[in-house]
């Protein structure tokens, strides 16, 4: 597969809220014709489809619900998180536009993480997980993921200050972003306020609860050129797969950190032809402060081990040699599982973030963890 | 500190045999009955061999932490407000590389919880069952 011969050609989402009204259909609905009339088409004109198989609708449904023509191609990315949102549906899409299945493809996701159940409903239907870890108390996201922040710093180290500078960046970022949900500004001190849920992690070092839909629209590089924003290419995708279900994959890897972003960063940066030191800024999939910690190291902005260093060198804040989560991330932006995070990477390429714009920004990695699987993907201007 | 109390869905017969070990104060773990290698957790399927059959076998209960953390707000579905804090361990046991059981640290007064510290099997009592705990080795 070969770089910039895909771009993302239209965005889209809802307002991020803490708790909305809104179903998941309604709200995929609003940010996929908010996606198409951002890259100056109608419904008419999407004729393809990646839909995600944790948002639980179709594309019959979507492209039902949005008022589109005749559908030519559709898919369903089989990965979690981020790496479904930003990393398989990028792909998918490339191989249907590139074989002349489709034009326009639409990407759409929403989330209601206030839904019955909660956000932990689907862990609880997993069997070794109920039959094995639930009757201990070793459950849910933040709990696994503290467990991977005590063992990381046993390897490498990691002081309250280092976990707390990753909040602390992602809230500068919100700060300057109108549809964050926590605009509030966090110092260290703000930060320990933040009440423990599971040693090391406060909720300030979690992901927000989050009711919202986000979409884009994917077309080919000559397609773009006539859309109305300058053109935003995809110049590298990477995905690192293996084979760790669910159900093991927080107690019985090897190492419980060890994404495959190392596999996806390498496969990403040679497709596009760049190294780190290229990059511009970076979207980072921040389920947890401890995961973006790791994500970063493994993009290669700094070495293995210093992720938390980074971070307290204030190298991701405003201002500083590599903006990363310039929305302010999952943490204090909203959770859309990734896609938010790609949103925001193709308006900072364009140059139309105001506040919050990175100056010439022209070069954006988005890293995508998602389960086990994991994506870089690899945005251009031009 | 605290014990969690859950209950125990033994539906899936896969883990009666856990269970049945800690009424009998035994850590087990299930392994592949023709070749004996350690099979953890007991899947579904044993991966590419769809015909091999699991047996639960006694490890010796000492081991060490592979990690572990504080559990101040528990996440387990109803309201659990009473029984924090506690401290999961992820236990590694010495007799079964690679195997990682999930438990509760006791008998830890006055004992940090660290990554690699030396571990004990002693099954302790939550609710109606026995869930296994980790007593730090002194």
């Amino acid at each position: 597969m070969k770089g910039n011969r895909i771009a993302v050609t239209g965005v889209g989402e809802t307002p991020f809220l803490r708790k909305g009204e809104e179903t998941v259909m309604q709200m995929m609905t609003r940010a996929s014709l908010a996606a198409i009339a951002d890259a100056g088409l109608t419904p008419a004109d999407i004729d393809g489809y990646v839909s995600n198989k944790y948002a639980g609708h179709p594309s019959e449904e979507v492209a039902h619900a949005i008022g589109a023509g005749e559908r030519r191609f559709t898919a369903v990315a089989d990965t979690a998180g981020g790496t479904a949102t930003t990393g398989d549906a990028l792909r998918l899409a490339q191989l249907a536009i590139e074989a002349g299945l489709a034009r326009h493809i639409l990407i759409p996701y929403a989330i209601r993480s206030t839904k019955p159940g909660g956000v932990y409903g689907f862990h609880a239907r997993e069997p070794q997980k109920a039959g094995l870890e639930m009757p201990v108390g070793f459950f849910g996201q933040p709990t696994y993921f503290a467990t991977m922040a005590n063992r990381y710093d046993h390897e490498f180290g990691l002081s309250e200050e280092e976990l707390a500078s990753v909040a602390i960046t992602y809230r500068a970022w919100a700060t300057k972003t109108p549809h964050a949900q926590r605009r509030d500004p966090m110092d260290l001190d703000g930060y320990r306020q933040s009440p423990m849920i599971s040693t090391p992690l406060r909720a300030a070092d979690c992901c927000l609860t989050t009711d919202a839909g986000c979409a884009y629209v994917v077309s080919s590089v000559e397609a773009a050129r006539d859309l109305p924003h300058p053109v935003v290419s995809v110049q590298g995708v990477g995905i690192g797969y293996n084979n760790y279900p669910h159900g093991v994959l927080f107690s019985q890897k090897p190492c419980t950190f060890d994404y495959p972003g190392w596999e996806s960063a390498a496969q990403a940066y040679a497709m596009a032809g760049v190294d780190p030191k290229d990059l511009d800024l970076a979207q980072v999939y921040d389920g947890f402060s401890i995961s973006a910690i790791v994500q970063t190291e493994m993009l290669g902005l700094c070495d293995r081990g210093e992720g938390g260093r980074f971070y307290a060198a204030g190298h991701g804040m405003p201002g500083g040699c590599m903006p990363i989560n310039t929305s302010g991330g999952h943490m204090s932006g909203g959770y859309v599982p990734g896609i938010n995070l790609l949103i925001e990477a193709v308006r900072q390429l364009r140059g139309q973030e105001g506040d919050r714009q990175v100056p010439d920004a022209r070069l954006c990695a988005v890293a995508g963890l998602g389960g086990n699987n994991h994506s870089t993907t690899i945005l251009a201007r031009g | 500190m605290g014990i969690p109390i859950y209950p125990v869905h033994l539906e899936d017969p896969l883990f009666q045999g856990f269970y049945d070990g800690l009424d009998a104060g035994e850590l087990r773990i299930t392994a592949d009955a023709e070749t004996g290698e350690w099979i953890w957790y007991p899947p579904e399927v044993v991966p590419g061999k769809p015909d091999a059959v699991l047996e639960w076998r006694a490890v010796s209960g000492e081991g060490q932490a592979y990690t572990y953390t504080v559990v101040t707000r528990s996440l387990l579905p109803g309201d659990h407000k009473a029984e924090v804090p506690f401290t999961v361990i992820l236990f590694e046991p010495d007799d079964a590389p690679g195997v990682r059981v999930a438990g509760i640290l006791v008998d830890d007064e006055g004992v940090e919880p660290k990554c690699g510290m030396r571990l004990r099997f002693r099954p302790v009592e939550a609710g109606d069952h026995r869930i296994p705990g980790f007593a730090p080795v002194r």
